[in-house]
């Protein structure tokens, strides 16, 4: 049951690549992303970073965002709060928070566009179905959303010290670079650092522009530090707390596992269904055949010896036949060598079997669980059986190898590749086997060869 | 002649019996698991033991590793190993000891019933038969710098009957070829294979076997 397909075709053709889910790789996701709280301090390198222009810019302007929620929630709480009397209170209500939340979430990503902190959402799944009311339910009774609002409550405050100390550092520090500039446009300036310098041309103003640069490093250390704590504050009041993200994290995991113990089901279906039709087609029927043979020769046993012996004959020919086609079945079953000696003998003696020329590589210490040991084998039957039919390839190799904490496997022949993994195939069967034990399953055949298929297996299954 | 079976299928092991003394061969014992068979080999000192690879109580390859330990505890005992699949590692497990007297063959071969007898008569005689399927796997495996790779497909095929522990005069008329024709391609092969011309039938395939398994 190869289901290597060839693409000649020029728009479907390039690498496949078929890759089962694994978890440990979908954690990795969101990692590696530079922000406010892991760039370099390094001044220079915080000068060439825009993530220190972008945090200066957001907080010298976010005073008047901060205003401005001070003022919407103010005015907007306190009369709802008044109007619940005569019931208008609890729709203006409804539509503040719907408000505030929305701010969040614009809120998270300015967070993101200036800071380069990714707050995730820590909402909770909407109810399903359209009904407005129980959604306003639903928003009401997630504590996210009241964290949101004590934010927007605090942000005014938080943004006001913001803006003076921004303004404060960034106005001297400008001023100074920018001396030349004003002294030219205002004819003369006077700097007054205990003692007072005066300025009559641009040139006279150069040595202070030199001590501006030198204000510049302190600026943006206290932009860095300002950055710093607003994005914690933010990711504390509008990211998950530890329990939600652990929460995320276990869903995430619950449905990886059920996705994989979904295809491990149907794999072990197709495998029932698989043997049910060989069985049927193929030994039932050679042994039905035999039976009528001898029944045929009994019958004719008297009066036609000659006759009745050719049926013996072939009926002999057919059991035979009949046990050699089981033999292969169990086989492909399970192997019993497998058991009795592990990876390294079965698969020596599947590489025997290969109409092209085989290398074996099997390092391991020692025998990983059985079910590692099934999965492995059969990928490399699976694969060495295509690479029989369709690879057209004069060597194979395969590599069996402990690397941390998994058992990789490898086979690579010298085909011709555009080897595809399509649904229900071979190879796609393969990796629903392997993603039953959280595993994964590479294929890389890019047309015109070589074919690799890796597979990486968890050994402490 | 005088045989012990240790097969746990009874109706195998029935049919056996009956087979083998349909061309006059005795059988002294049988024994139904694989840490019987040492006791009654010692028992009986019998011309040959057959052997079932699976049985009882592992049911993986206890039958074998009782080959061995009669092997070494009365070595030069013929035995021959029946399978229900051949694997190329049990065979040369089983030949690590020697390959006089040993037989490896797939359990259906019983049913070509004078093949079976001939087979049988040559084991106990100290001769070596291993199953087609064995051979193929040894000749289909290779290394990289395989002296192997240095016959051509005909030498090769001689080699593969050789190994079976077919005489000249077969091979010769298996290939319908003349027997002198035979011989010139067997001392090719133990010439490119480096390995010293032998007589006598079980030392070439002895030789064929340690270059071919366990080199």
């Amino acid at each position: 049951m190869g289901e290597l397909s060839k693409d000649t075709g020029a728009a479907g053709g390039g690498a496949v690549q078929w890759a089962a889910a694994r978890w440990a790789t979908a954690t990795r996701a969101d990692d590696g992303q530079t922000s406010v709280m892991n760039r370099s301090w390094h001044p220079l390198a915080m000068a060439k970073s825009s993530l220190t222009w972008r945090s200066a810019l957001y907080l010298g302007v976010s005073l008047a965002w901060g205003l401005g929620w001070f003022v919407v929630l103010a005015v907007g709480l306190s009369l709802s709060v008044a109007l619940l009397i005569i019931w208008v209170g609890l729709p203006l209500l409804a539509l503040l928070m719907v408000a505030w939340r929305f701010g969040a979430v614009l809120e998270r990503r300015f967070v993101l566009a200036a800071f380069g902190v990714r707050i995730p959402s820590p909402y909770r799944r909407m109810p399903e179905g359209r009904n407005p009311l129980s959604r306003l339910r639903g928003m009401a009774g997630d504590p996210a959303t009241w964290k949101d609002l004590v934010y927007f409550a605090a942000l005014l405050p938080i943004t006001l010290g913001e803006f003076f100390v921004s303004a404060m550092v960034w106005a001297g520090t400008g001023t100074l670079l920018f001396l030349p500039v004003i002294v030219a446009v205002a004819g003369g300036a006077e700097v007054n650092f205990g003692v007072s310098y005066w300025a009559g041309n641009p040139v006279e103003a150069l040595p202070v522009s030199l001590l501006g640069l030198a204000c510049l490093v302190p600026a943006m250390y206290v932009t860095r530090a300002m950055a710093m704590g607003h994005a914690a504050f933010a990711a504390l009041m509008l990211g998950p707390s530890p329990s939600q993200r652990e929460n995320a994290a276990l869903r995430e995991r619950t449905e990886h596992l059920r996705a994989s113990r979904a295809r491990g089901v149907d794999a072990a279906e197709f495998e029932r269904r698989r043997i049910e039709r060989d069985l049927h087609d193929g030994a039932q029927q050679r042994l039905l055949a035999v039976a009528m043979d001898i029944g045929r020769a009994r019958a004719k046993l008297d009066e036609d010896p000659e006759g009745a012996r050719e049926l013996i004959e072939q009926a002999h020919a057919g059991t035979r036949e009949a046990i050699s086609e089981l033999r292969d079945l169990a086989r492909g079953i399970y192997p019993a060598i497998l058991t009795d000696r592990g990876l390294d003998p079965a698969l020596s003696g599947l590489a025997g079997r290969a109409p092209v020329p085989v290398e074996v590589a099997v390092d391991l210490d020692e025998r990983p669980p059985a079910a590692v040991e099934s999965i492995a084998y059969f990928i490399v039957a699976e694969s060495l059986a295509n690479i029989a039919k369709y690879a057209r390839a004069t060597r194979a190799s395969v590599r069996v190898a402990r690397e941390d904490r998994w058992v990789v496997v490898e086979v690579i022949d010298n085909g011709v590749g555009g080897a595809v993994a399509r649904p229900d195939g071979g190879l796609a069967g393969l990796a629903d086997r392997a993603a039953t034990i959280d595993g994964m399953l590479i294929v890389d055949s890019p047309p015109g060869g070589p074919t690799i298929i890796r597979a990486d297996l968890p050994c402490t299954w | 002649m005088r045989v012990v079976i240790a097969e746990d299928s009874v109706l195998l092991r029935e049919g056996l019996v009956r087979l083998l003394a349909d061309a006059g061969i005795e059988t002294v014992a049988t024994v139904g698991d694989g840490p019987g068979l040492p006791g009654i080999v010692e028992e009986h000192a019998p011309d040959l033991a057959i052997v079932d690879v699976r049985m009882p109580p592992s049911f993986t390859d206890e039958g074998l590793r009782a080959a061995l330990a009669v092997r070494e505890r009365r070595p030069g005992t013929p035995i021959l190993v029946l399978s229900q699949y051949v694997e190329e590692r049990y065979a040369t497990d089983l030949i690590g000891g020697g390959a006089e007297g040993v037989g490896y063959l797939l359990k259906e071969r019983v049913s070509d019933v004078e093949e079976f007898i001939d087979a049988v008569r040559r084991i106990a005689a100290g001769g070596t038969v291993i199953d087609p399927e064995v051979i193929g796997q040894l000749l289909g495996r290779r290394r990289t710098g395989d002296p192997l790779e240095a016959l051509t497909p005909r030498e090769r095929e001689v080699l593969g009957l050789m190994a079976q522990g077919r005489s000249n005069g077969a091979i010769a008329a298996d290939l319908v070829v003349t027997e002198g024709a035979v011989e010139k391609h067997i001392s090719n092969i133990f010439m490119k294979l480096g390995l010293q011309p032998a007589q006598g039938g079980h030392r070439r395939v002895m030789a064929v076997l340690a270059y071919l398994g366990l080199h």
